[in-house]
């Protein structure tokens, strides 16, 4: 009794560091409970709600300008759209001479980057929609510029994305000039890494890598980089190569969720 | 409330409130600073480790609950981060100490967070270390260095 009152008064410290190293570690391991997970998520949903009035007054603040801006825009697109329109007619017939199959259709949500994960080596962002807007886990999210990454998880107001740039992520990629088809991935460095790819394939700098459409979550043919280094090894069968994401991850603000027709999300999800 | 006290609660509340918002658009390239972290060693270099690591405890575990990531990772780094902190409160000349605290405590921060976030998986630590970590410090204590010169001023007062 002596030894243990003695330990509280002379090693408080220790004590005390004991304590909340325990509690931290007692909070690691109930990571899993329903309600710990519950309240986590409560948390959430309050910060998406302060991030969305955050940002419906900064859209007010600037609707203005973008008035403006999204007219020009749309003077471009229109412009765009009728040589598009053109080309699709010719594609149809094409298509209807060679009698390929239609591809799926899809269709796109807009969304609002409110948060991101706080970690500093793995991140993800939180996105203003959910399942009420019909986004499910394992959609694609894109921007203008390319592959962003896809919904690891989706609540009824906000989801969260995993990016391209997470260890966890590998897609199906095929290279735009040789149409080789390899994997990509993150492994810590500042570029992506492309897998798979054989020694004899010819592959330079400046190619464009796209989603292969080999998986169900990414549609065929968006841009997920570029190729900026291409090294081998005479031990190894496959090239080393280095793909610089088309996507700006730091300065994402919008981007878009692709939602697959309802046939298929069943498919997927499960 | 003493002066030093409020001045504390309202820089704990403004870096959380900083960290969760603005830090990251002020993001180089992947390297954002810890504002949690400078003024957690700012407070526990005053007020000794017991306060540092209950202070670390509680932000850190602020920091998890609004990540997206499993929760009870940060509590611990900052808990730790706070004891070495407060520890080392006296240890180095009062012109270089905040620095070097925030060096150490940060270095053993970002261990013990990356060490338990790659448990059991083969994930490269020298990468994590060159591509993050350091980067991530020094932006972190040259920001604390500036925050350090211009409130030093106003908690030399009333320090223990």
């Amino acid at each position: 009794m002596k030894n243990i009152l003695w330990l509280f008064t002379q090693r408080r410290t220790l004590l005390l560091l004991i304590f909340y190293m325990t509690l931290a570690f007692i909070l690691m391991g109930l990571n899993d409970s329903f309600r710990l997970r519950g309240m986590h998520i409560v948390i959430l949903q309050g910060m998406s709600w302060v991030y969305g009035l955050k940002g419906n007054l900064t859209y007010l603040a600037n609707i203005e300008t973008q008035n403006k801006e999204l007219r020009k825009q749309l003077l471009e697109q229109s412009i765009k759209n009728q040589k598009l329109q053109e080309s699709m007619l010719e594609n149809l017939r094409l298509r209807r001479l060679l009698r390929l199959k239609d591809e799926f259709q899809y269709s796109y949500i807009p969304a609002t980057v409110i948060g991101s994960g706080q970690e500093q080596a793995i991140r993800s962002l939180i996105l203003n929609v959910g399942k009420k807007d019909n986004v499910f886990k394992n959609q694609a999210v894109v921007t203008e510029q390319g592959v962003v990454g896809k919904i690891l998880d989706a609540e009824d107001d906000f989801s969260v994305t995993q990016i391209l740039m997470d260890r966890n992520t590998l897609v199906s990629v095929r290279l735009q000039k040789s149409r080789e088809v390899g994997l990509i991935g993150w492994s810590g460095n500042l570029w992506l890494d492309l897998y798979y790819i054989p020694k004899d394939i010819e592959v330079e700098s400046g190619e464009i890598v796209v989603t292969s459409g080999l998986s169900q979550i990414y549609p065929k043919g968006l841009k997920i980089g570029i190729v900026v280094e291409v090294k081998e090894n005479d031990y190894e069968l496959f090239k080393q190569i280095k793909v610089k994401p088309a996507v700006n991850f730091n300065k994402i603000e919008e981007v878009f969720v692709i939602s697959i027709p309802d046939s298929l999300q069943q498919e997927i999800v499960e | 409330m003493s002066r030093n006290k409020a001045i504390y609660v309202i820089m704990f509340c403004l870096a959380v409130m900083l960290q969760l918002t603005i830090v990251r658009y002020i993001e180089i390239l992947y390297w954002r600073p810890d504002l949690i972290l400078i003024v957690l060693v700012l407070f526990s270099l005053r007020l000794g480790p017991n306060w540092g690591m209950s202070v670390g405890f509680f932000l850190g575990l602020m920091q998890d609950l609004t990540s997206t990531h499993f929760i009870g990772l940060a509590a611990l780094s900052k808990t730790v981060a706070g004891f070495i902190s407060g520890s080392l409160a006296g240890k180095f000349a009062a012109r270089t100490e905040y620095l070097l605290t925030l060096l150490i405590s940060g270095l053993i921060h970002d261990f013990v967070y990356f060490f338990i976030y790659t448990l059991g998986e083969n994930f490269s630590i020298q990468s994590l270390l060159i591509l993050y970590t350091l980067p991530n410090l020094m932006y972190t204590i040259i920001l604390g260095a500036f925050l350090n010169y211009f409130l030093e001023p106003y908690l030399q007062e009333e320090s223990q």
